[in-house]
């Protein structure tokens, strides 16, 4: 149940953005909203939770955007695997915490990105763009993260946990 | 007995005479407040229902000028259609790439109102780039600064050609163009045609830099297309 409202609060929140993002002049301000969900059900609801997220979150995101085939649903696989491992390591304790991981996400699935670009012949042309966006990629989604955090514990709070 | 206390009245009349002036200030201002207050309760229910007539003659104002940008918006494209009738599809701009490594921006027309892959995409202003995935109800456009993006165009009047390549910023690179080529900064380039996906003669953008003072054989133009991608709106797709 958990799982299918963070899917379902991650693909609104990917619609809207989609939406939203003609209106706004500034390019920098384009936040990753699909990794901090897959990050949260894959820590706090486990690895089987995180995979479903994972997937719908990777094929959402084929959906809205013009990258090649797959390369987006194979990276936020790959990101979630690392969650995966991480999981037994590192400890989400606030929404700090878990800002900083969805920050170090952005800039995994931008590396991860541009190794495609490299390995894939004729789509390298984008490795300077890549580069360009991953830093204030990065920071932007950290502090939506945090505001994304609050708003997953108070849907707990006030609907889930009940169930 | 009557003189005495006429007397006495009057010692105590000059007595609070200056108290009562000087205890009235007070109490005139305070009674000048409440006049002002209920005055000023009037003017506040007035100021309330002037600000509300206002913002309301405001946001319809705001309407108007929003219908007329869109209407002279409108008029430009039924009058670049009417140019070429039949052979385009009017859609909507509904959203944009997720990702910013990409220039995309999606439509509301999709297969099901005829739209193709690599369908050119255009306003009356210039071209503004190619289908490049179709769903059923929507479609995918790669605008020309995306960094995939590469567009033939000539030099219009000039016989000089080139290769518009996306930067992924608001410029675009006209590549493959040798120094001594005739080219200066002003000149506007139109598609030549020749790359089998854009109609020739469409306005692509104009010349804004050339730097000739590099290595190689090729000069270093920049272009700054006719379009602001951002702002698009509307769209038409030129059927094949």
């Amino acid at each position: 149940m958990k799982t299918l409202v963070y899917i379902i609060l991650g693909i609104v929140l990917l619609l809207i953005e989609t939406v939203i993002s003609p209106h706004v002049s500034l390019d920098v301000l384009k936040p990753e909203l699909g990794l901090p969900i897959v990050l949260y059900a894959t820590f706090f609801l486990g690895a089987r939770s995180g995979l479903v997220a994972a997937v719908c979150i990777g094929l959402a995101e084929e959906s809205l955007s013009a990258a090649p085939g797959g390369s987006l649903l194979f990276t936020t696989i790959f990101i979630y695997l690392i969650a995966v491992v991480l999981r037994r390591k590192f400890f989400v304790e606030s929404k700090y915490s878990f800002a900083y991981l969805s920050s170090a996400s952005v800039v995994v699935q931008s590396l991860l990105f541009l190794a495609l670009t490299f390995f894939a012949r004729g789509e390298a042309h984008g490795a300077l763009n890549i580069l360009f966006y991953t830093i204030p990629n990065a920071i932007v989604t950290g502090f939506v993260s945090i505001l994304l955090f609050s708003l997953i514990e108070q849907l707990n709070e006030t609907f889930l946990e009940r169930s | 007995m009557a003189k005495s206390y006429s007397r006495v009245k009057s010692g105590l009349g000059s007595v609070f005479g200056p108290v009562l002036s000087v205890a009235s200030k007070p109490v005139s201002s305070v009674g000048g407040f409440f006049d002002s207050y209920f005055n000023l309760v009037g003017a506040k229910k007035e100021n309330e229902e002037l600000r509300e007539k206002y913002e309301k003659l405001y946001i319809e104002n705001q309407k108007l000028l929003e219908t007329e940008r869109e209407n002279a918006r409108l008029r430009k494209l039924l009058d670049f259609t009417q140019k070429r009738p039949n052979t385009m599809i009017a859609a909507g701009v509904i959203g944009e790439d997720l990702k910013n490594w990409f220039r995309c921006i999606i439509i509301d027309k999709g297969r099901k109102q005829n739209v193709r892959e690599k369908m050119p995409v255009v306003t009356p202003k210039g071209i503004v780039g190619q289908v490049v995935e179709v769903d059923l109800w929507h479609a995918k456009v790669m605008v020309l600064n995306d960094t995939n993006s590469s567009i033939d165009v000539n030099v219009e009047g000039k016989n000089t050609r080139g290769l518009l390549e996306g930067t992924g910023q608001n410029t675009v690179k006209l590549k493959y163009v040798i120094k001594n080529d005739d080219i200066e900064i002003g000149d506007k380039l139109v598609t030549s045609g020749k790359d089998g996906i854009y109609p020739k003669g469409i306005p692509a953008g104009i010349v804004i830099t050339a730097n000739r003072n590099k290595a190689g054989i090729f000069a270093d133009i920049d272009v700054m297309p006719y379009n602001n991608f951002r702002q698009l709106e509307e769209v038409l797709l030129i059927k094949k």
